[in-house]
């Protein structure tokens, strides 16, 4: 997994298995805590499933700067 | 489609309710914390002061007082009290049907228990004893380097857990809903620098706690959590099990924590035996929390529900320390 688009397709995957939503209603201009509704307990869900599959911590502060699917994508390739 | 309308629907496919409009704070949030900030400084400088007797005196007055003041809380632990009086253990430790007088011992142990917190702020360790029943459970994760999630409850003392944490020389982390955590720890590094243990702050509008949380962990710390009331922001990550011959809603973030962060989950309480003796009480609610998807609302609505059943067995044998004097079922059935 290193192109955006593959990251792009991984993060839709797992917020819509792991949260309940269906894939064709996330885009990748989602907002996690407005349109989502996601809490903190989702917010340590989505970290620890970044952490497994890609070795890449994600910290509380880092999320303080995202606020949609396409920032999670963005923050995965940087890291990567 | 535009990102809220994405959300929209989003939310409309979900199983769970989300997105619904969270509830307006329940009884328990509403109720003031009369032990601020300030309070504890300003009991803390009696203790100083006055001395332990006269400090313990000066709680005895205040909880009279607010004994005598308070119907909706007087009335909160009689029905509490029937509900334990209906139970055959229950029935044997009260030994007679509730009343006022039951109410009031109820009072009682509350400013006991008060007293107590006191000491243990000043790190008067020697001034208790201090029995405990499962330590085999905290030695085997201290071996393994791990850390844990203690969930309590407002049944005997949370601040024992101090005693425990100097006793085990570990970090215990209490979380508290509170705006004060960076003063409240300051306030105990001045009284007892020595003893190990701090608070984290949970604001339900953010979701630093949670990292934070999982910081702890990774350093093999301890993560104390009173898992006996719903925060309002929690609704929607609680549910009903029965306790005490009724449904109560109880949060399911600790053992959803122990899932996402992979530790071990303990049940611990510090309950008084007589003056200056407590026995804290550890025992192990789950080593693992694994909840597969398909079994995972049922998985967790067991654990809740074993956590409610020896917490019930607690409240049976230690009735006056259930300090919950509001309408505890009553907010639950809402």
């Amino acid at each position: 997994m290193q192109s955006k688009d593959e990251i792009a397709k991984w993060v839709i995957e797992i917020v819509s298995r792991e949260f309940g939503i269906d894939a064709g209603a996330l885009h990748l201009d989602t907002r996690l805590a407005e349109d989502l509704d996601l809490d903190s307990i989702d917010a340590i869900d989505m970290a620890v499933r970044i952490e497994e599959k890609c070795r890449v911590v994600l910290g509380g502060a880092d999320l303080q700067s995202i606020e949609t699917l396409q920032d999670v994508v963005d923050f995965i390739h940087e890291r990567i | 489609m535009p990102a809220l309308a994405a959300g929209a629907a989003a939310r409309a496919s979900r199983p769970r309710a989300r997105g619904e409009p969270r509830r307006e704070a329940t009884r328990w949030s509403q109720v003031a914390e009369r032990g601020s900030l300030w309070g504890m400084r300003i009991t803390a400088g009696c203790y100083r002061w006055l001395g332990p007797r006269a400090c313990e005196l000066l709680v005895h007055a205040i909880v009279a007082y607010f004994y005598l003041t308070d119907r909706r809380g007087r009335r909160a632990s009689l029905a509490y009290l029937r509900r334990i009086y209906a139970t055959p253990e229950g029935r044997d430790a009260l030994g007679r049907p509730p009343g006022r007088w039951q109410s009031f011992l109820h009072y009682r142990e509350f400013a006991l228990s008060i007293s107590d917190r006191i000491g243990i702020w000043f790190g008067r360790a020697g001034d208790f004893e201090f029995e405990m029943v499962g330590e085999e459970h905290l030695d085997r994760i201290a071996e393994q380097g791990r850390g844990a999630i203690l969930i309590g409850a407002h049944l005997g003392s949370f601040d024992a857990l101090r005693l425990l944490a100097e006793r085990k020389r570990s970090r215990v982390n209490a979380l508290m809903f509170t705006a004060n955590a960076e003063r409240i720890n300051a306030l105990f590094r001045e009284l007892s620098p020595d003893v190990d243990a701090r608070v984290i702050e949970v604001d339900p509008e953010s979701i630093d706690s949670v990292f934070a949380i999982r910081e702890c962990l990774r350093r093999g710390e301890l993560v104390a959590i009173l898992g006996d009331r719903v925060e309002p922001a929690e609704q929607h990550r609680s549910l009903s099990t029965p306790l005490l011959g009724a449904p109560v809603k109880l949060p399911q973030a600790p053992f959803l924590l122990a899932a996402l962060l992979d530790c071990p989950v303990l049940l611990i309480l510090a309950l008084r035996e007589r003056s200056g003796r407590y026995a804290v009480f550890a025992e192990k609610l789950a080593e693992r929390v694994s909840l597969p998807r398909h079994e995972r609302e049922q998985r967790i609505a067991e654990l809740v529900a074993d956590y409610a059943r020896r917490l019930e067995a607690y409240c049976a044998r230690y009735p006056y320390q259930w300090f919950n004097f509001f309408d505890y079922w009553e907010d639950a059935a809402r």
